[in-house]
């Protein structure tokens, strides 16, 4: 079951343990080879019932952020990050209930707000727009989405180059 | 078609899955999921260390934990739980529980955070239910590999850690 480590000189040892599954059921179980596409289609369902609320709640979270950049972007600690966990939230559920467009450009916000200390309220602007663009819109285009978000990119660096130069210029 | 699921059916009624996540949305999520999964029983807390306190009071076969949270975030909820373990104590304790994370990051430097930290699965948001039916059923199907330490109980922490993601079409990152 456990063998020493004799290399590292630190008291340690390896432990195999048997599966929570042996645990439970005993050492007959055996783990399914596939998933059950009957459970995946009931947890696909739930997402879309789910979805609905959530289409709300997403709207909703969206509509707050627009208010919170001016505060957010003159160093107003509450307010960055009141918009960071609402940004953060939507990043990580947007996806799973059928708005990967949204989710990409809350994705992008947040990788900027954690990069940057001092937030730009152009480029926090651009992606709330672009957030919110994307779930009004019933069919949001993916490859504009890319483009944007491109956009996006080339834009955070150009600012990031620029504030730089102008640190170095009055430093 | 599959193979008849008879064994994870009834793996499934006998787990106790503990789900912490600071996202009321999430929690909500995860807990419906979980019940269509036919979890047995599911306990939630929407910080690491509402987690830690339930981990010690409800003893669950796993955790899903998100890793961003206030006051105490989901790795040093884990590293908590990892530092629990006495030599002696029996299997399925504090180092052998297997502890999935979801998070949105996927850099190299956070999921290597979560290896050392002693993170068993990382699972990078947003999830779908095939990723993290998945990941439940390997984690509990598997043998645990785990390296004791006096101080310490858990996953290797020098072994490859992989951020596991849904499959297209979700992603739309810039080409």
């Amino acid at each position: 079951m456990s063998e020493p480590s004799s290399k590292s000189g630190i008291d340690a040892r390896f432990v195999r343990l048997p599966s929570i599954a042996e645990r439970k059921l005993g050492r007959d179980y055996t783990a399914p080879i596939r998933l059950d596409p009957r459970i995946l289609d009931q947890m696909q369902q739930t997402i879309s019932e789910l979805g609905s609320k959530y289409a709300e709640t997403l709207a909703a979270q969206i509509a707050l952020l627009a208010p919170l950049i001016e505060r957010a972007c003159t160093g107003i600690a509450e307010a960055r990050a009141q918009l960071y966990s609402i940004v953060h939230d939507v990043r990580g559920l947007a996806g799973t209930f059928g708005h990967p467009i949204v989710g990409s450009f809350a994705k992008s916000l947040c990788g900027y707000m954690e990069s940057c200390s001092n937030l730009d309220p152009t480029i926090m602007r651009f992606h709330i727009e672009a957030m919110r663009d994307a779930l009004e819109d019933p069919h949001p285009d993916a490859g504009l989405a890319r483009e944007t978000l491109r956009s996006l990119d080339l834009l955070i660096d150009a600012t990031s180059v620029e504030k730089s130069r102008t640190e170095r210029s009055t430093g | 078609m599959t193979t008849p699921t008879i064994h994870s059916s009834e793996l499934f009624a006998s787990l106790k899955v503990l789900v912490v996540d600071d996202s009321l949305e999430m929690r909500r999520l995860l807990t419906a999921l979980l019940s269509v999964m036919g979890i047995g029983e599911i306990i939630c807390a929407s910080d690491g260390a509402a987690g830690l306190r339930l981990f010690s009071e409800r003893a669950p076969d796993l955790i899903i934990t998100d890793g961003a949270m206030q006051p105490m975030d989901g790795y040093e909820m884990t590293r908590a739980i990892r530092a629990m373990h006495n030599p002696g104590d029996p299997p399925g304790q504090g180092g052998d529980v297997p502890v999935l994370m979801l998070s949105g990051h996927m850099g190299a430097d956070i999921v290597t955070r979560a290896r050392d930290e002693g993170v068993t699965d990382y699972i990078v948001k947003p999830v779908t239910p095939a990723l993290l039916y998945e990941r439940l059923l390997e984690a509990v199907s598997k043998p645990v590999h785990v390296v004791e330490t006096p101080t310490w109980r858990g996953p290797s922490p020098t072994r490859r850690l992989v951020a596991r993601e849904a499959e297209a079409p979700l992603n739309i990152k810039p080409q």
